[in-house]
């Protein structure tokens, strides 16, 4: 008895320390300061003592989860490009010019649920990169010739995108998941709808005019600055910004009723995919759905799981096997996804994937393995928080989702609550038979094309 | 974009190597010679410890005949057990921490990278000392790695990401015959024949004291450079690698290679070499003009604006005197990749098949235009003024200061931000266009196009076949007009120079 606990205590006292240490202070470790102006424009300003460079990071809650039109994929991140063509008090030439001397680091990118533009600079030039920004996000100014040109640009992104096997992968896989709600397509779109972005410039007006209004968006300033800096000029450039009254109708994706399958057929050589997905919770730092199940995703399928050590270090048949399971708006997929080495394993691969998800809905994990995940995600947390850009880039998602970084902590203060039992049942909820989607892909010579049972 | 897929895609790009157990035999030098280890200190408040563990020997150092061993030890050293644990057994140690080490190989150099929080940098600190320092080399580990670095060839290179290819290619091409003439994971042909005594002759001969350089950066205690010094002496001494690595004797005129494969879109990357490094008083204004020519993934630059913002060819087009792998996933280039030699590039991302030709002329009509207006006042002061205020953009993070002054160790120039800001301070208009004359002009360039129907292109180039553009919308007549001089624009290389190759002929 005294052996067991001398043992007990010495596995056990790190993982207290550590677990202590790190819960007594916040996981969003800064300051912030959060400012709502009367026309539903947010401002979250950090803070912090990386001296010189600041974070402007403007987060608009609209991503291809947006696009509900038929024939439309693709437009939120068409419009992130459009957001670059010019302004009514500024040519592009002139922004870039602007941002030029700024020696500033800008750019943007889209998702299912965000579109966010993002600069890096000196603080000296806040003030000329807050008036850039306002002039574009209220008055925005391009022609019909800038826009069909645009179009272009999206078309050469879908174009370098297209040699990579996964892209195609992600996107059948979302097709054949979702039926109703716009998870269904990418965040590049389809093909089709790429191709016909020319002709639908009075379709991009109308997509400006509905989501980039101030209720949308959330202005996030990160470094060496001041809340009455941010807020003063947030104020002077974006006060007199017009509230819209634009609300989506996002369709609500039915429940599944059966398992999906399909397969895609690649024509150049490359090794076989296989990506096994439930449909899984939305993202909360209320409910404990999502929280269990990011504490799982590790476990279960990440480089420390046993699925992992078998099939990529022991048996060799797969050289990548990793789950996803990102924070949305709405419920998202809970995928796995793996490259098979050899075409003749990709059956067993499946089969131990779908194994490994009734494991865990069976088994219970180990208290010290919850511990150790736990302690995983806060360091990980605390190891990517290492410039203001960083934190800014962090943010933004969360942002994005609940305009503030309280969820973060919220979030990890849910973790710290998940039980193995939650796990356990979580993993009942949501990785049944009939909810789950089966896409695999492989090389086939000569004409290639996609099919779908 | 990003997406959920960006875990996805960057292992579609990440290197691999291989592994396997050693006896451990230490070469008696080992003992006998005391040699200080050389390190970079960048004491501060962080609580996050960086460590880059810098190694100068890279693939330039494979021998011949055994291409790959030299990514194939980084990868076993990285990716592989130590003596005391199995892989799988540093993963589960390193869990909790949330904490890896990783490889970066090129010609010159290979570093070991990682960064803990300070709560955890004893237990870190002994499983990194243990990986570097008595490597496992276990058979296991070895079969998987290098599987994994003939996969990265084979399917992530040839098949998955035709700009990656096109971009290595041009490397291969430009120095055949040269130390540098392999890509860094090695080649196919050799690949497969490589053994675990390999590995541990490379280990043996290139993981010396004389060729390590320890860069460490946070809050570490006092005490704490001394222990790594005294371990790492466990090292055997060694010889510095001291190989001079001299610019390729290229065939003169212009080369072309199509690389031919089943794919929707053409890559285009283009270069020659140049004879100057950041060691070179001249390197801050050939910085200066790959900025203002083409910045890396920004718009601010001209061939950008050329091509993409005016006509819509493609995704954007970008200039570089470094090496900048990766480019696609990443705005800011990796440090620790310093070379002795460099290559002038240019990286015209994909476009239609039916505008692959009109790309190209116009990626070589504003480069001879570069050649022969040089840049104007006013675009180098903006350049200049962007350059001095951006250096503290590619050092914003701990981990990237520490890596930067490794690379100033290696150049022998000063911190790179102050040095960069003084020396950009310093350039006028007419420095700036005297080193585009003296190191971008050149008759020798080499292209590496990635396209399906190979062969149509290598006519049309041989042909000099007229490319006339059309537009989806009106454009402005001075676009059309220069249009008309593009479309025709002389390809000046003779039909010999210009082979087709088939995509399996890559990386052999």
């Amino acid at each position: 008895m005294k052996t067991f606990l001398v043992v007990a205590l010495l596995l056990c006292i790190p993982l207290l320390v550590v677990s202590q240490r790190q819960t007594q202070r916040k996981i969003f470790p800064y300051s912030y300061s959060i400012d709502d102006l009367p026309n539903g424009l947010r401002l979250v300003t950090v803070p912090t003592d990386q001296k010189n460079l600041v974070a402007l990071y403007i987060v608009v809650s609209t991503g291809s989860r947006n696009e509900i039109e038929q024939g439309r994929s693709g437009y939120a991140h068409l419009f992130e490009h459009l957001m670059f063509r010019g302004s009514e008090h500024y040519t592009p030439e002139e922004r870039d010019q602007i941002l030029k001397r700024a020696g500033a680091s800008d750019n943007a990118y889209t998702t299912d649920d965000r579109t966010v533009f993002h600069e890096v600079f000196s603080k000296e030039d806040l003030d000329s990169v807050m008036r850039l920004e306002a002039d574009r996000f209220q008055h925005l100014k391009y022609d019909q010739s800038a826009y069909k040109t645009e179009t272009l640009a999206v078309l050469g992104e879908f174009n370098k995108n297209s040699s990579n096997p996964f892209e195609k992968l992600f996107e059948v896989l979302r097709e054949t998941a979702f039926k109703k709600h716009t998870y269904s397509h990418t965040t590049m779109g389809f093909l089709r709808d790429v191709e016909d972005m020319p002709n639908q410039y009075d379709y991009s007006l109308q997509f400006f005019n509905r989501y980039y209004r101030p209720e949308y968006v959330t202005i996030t300033i990160v470094g060496d600055v001041t809340r009455q800096q941010a807020l003063d000029l947030t104020k002077k450039y974006f006060g007199d910004w017009q509230r819209g009254n634009y609300v989506p109708d996002i369709p609500v994706e039915p429940a599944q009723s059966e398992s999906r399958t399909a397969h895609v057929d690649w024509p150049s050589p490359t090794l076989p995919l296989v990506a096994v997905a439930f449909h899984g919770p939305a993202y909360s730092d209320e409910q404990i759905d999502k929280a269990a199940l990011d504490l799982l995703a590790p476990i279960a399928f990440g480089e420390n799981s046993d699925l992992y050590q078998r099939l990529v270090l022991r048996e060799q048949k797969v050289d990548f096997v990793s789950p996803s399971f990102d924070d949305r708006m709405n419920p998202e997929l809970f995928t796995v996804f793996a490259r098979v080495k050899k075409p003749e394993d990709v059956d067993y691969v499946r089969d131990q994937i779908l194994e490994t998800f009734k494991r865990f809905s069976t088994e219970l994990i180990t208290q010290k393995k919850l511990d150790e995940t736990r302690s995983r995600l806060r360091y990980s947390t605390a190891l990517s928080l290492n410039s203001n850009e960083a934190i800014a880039d962090n943010l933004a998602p969360y942002i994005a989702l609940r305009r503030t970084p309280e969820t973060i902590n919220k979030l990890f203060d849910l973790y710290d609550r998940v039980t193995p039992e939650d796990i356990r049942a979580m993993a009942q909820k949501y990785f049944r038979e009939q909810s789950r989607t089966i896409v695999t892909l492989n090389y086939k010579p000569a004409t290639g094309g996609q099919t779908q049972q | 974009m990003k997406t959920a897929t960006v875990a996805f895609l960057m292992f579609a790009l990440s290197l691999s190597g291989i592994a396997q157990t050693s006896r451990r035999t230490r070469t008696p030098a080992a003992r006998g010679t005391r040699q200080a280890i050389q390190m970079v200190l960048q004491p501060s408040q962080s609580p996050l410890v960086s460590f880059r563990i810098l190694f100068n020997t890279g693939s330039a150092s494979d021998p011949q005949g055994k291409e790959g061993v030299a990514a194939l030890t980084a990868a076993m050293l990285a990716q592989g057990g130590s003596r005391a644990l199995t892989y799988d057994q540093i993963v589960t140690a390193m869990y909790p921490m949330a904490t890896s080490f990783d490889s970066q190989i090129d010609k010159e150099m290979t570093v070991f990278s990682g960064t803990t929080h300070m709560d955890n940098l004893s237990n870190y600190y002994q499983l990194i000392q243990q990986m570097l320092l008595d490597p496992g080399f276990r058979e296991d580990d070895f079969t998987r790695l290098k599987t994994d670095a003939i996969n990265f060839l084979k399917v992530n290179l040839r098949e998955n990401n035709d700009e990656e290819l096109g971009k290595e290619e041009l490397y291969n091409m430009i120095y055949a015959n040269h130390p540098y003439g392999h890509q860094n994971v090695g080649r196919l042909s050799t690949l497969d024949a490589l053994t675990l005594d390999d590995v541990r002759e490379f280990y043996r001969n290139n993981y010396t004291q004389a060729n390590l350089v320890v860069g460490l950066a946070g809050n570490y205690p006092a005490n704490f450079p001394q222990k790594i010094r005294a371990d790492f002496m466990k090292l055997p001494a060694g010889k510095a690698n001291s190989v001079k690595i001299l610019q390729p004797k290229l065939e003169p005129g212009m080369h072309i290679e199509i690389v031919e494969r089943e794919t929707r879109s053409t890559a285009i990357s283009l270069g020659f070499p140049i004879s100057v490094t950041r060691r070179d008083p001249d390197w801050p204004a050939l910085a200066i003009v790959a900025s203002y020519f083409g910045e890396h993934r920004s718009s601010n630059s001209y061939l950008y604006q050329r091509l993409r913002e005016a006509r819509g060819l493609n995704y954007g087009d970008y200039s570089y005197i470094e090496y900048f792998p990766r480019g696609m996933f990443q705005f800011q280039p990796d440090p620790n990749l310093g070379r002795q030699q460099q290559i002038f590039q240019i990286w015209i991302r994909p476009v239609p098949p039916n505008q692959g030709m009109f790309a190209l002329r116009a990626a070589l009509y504003e480069y001879n235009k570069l050649v022969r207006d040089g840049m104007s006042q006013e675009a180098f002061e903006v350049t200049q003024q962007y350059l001095m205020k951006h250096v503290n953009i590619l050092t914003q993070t701990q981990d990237a200061t520490l890596g930067y002054a490794l690379d100033s160790r290696y150049y022998g120039i000063p911190n790179f931000n102050d040095y960069m800001r003084q020396r950009l301070s310093r350039l006028t208009l007419a420095d700036v266009n005297r080193a585009i004359r003296k190191y971008l002009k050149s008759d020798d360039m080499r292209i590496v196009l990635i396209t399906r129907d190979g062969e149509t292109l290598r006519n049309a180039i041989v042909n000099n076949t007229s490319s006339p553009i059309t537009y989806n919308a009106p454009k402005p007549q001075a676009i059309l007009d220069e249009d008309k001089i593009i479309q025709d624009y002389r390809i000046n290389v003779r039909p010999e120079n210009v082979k087709v190759v088939a995509v399996d002929q890559v990386f052999q």
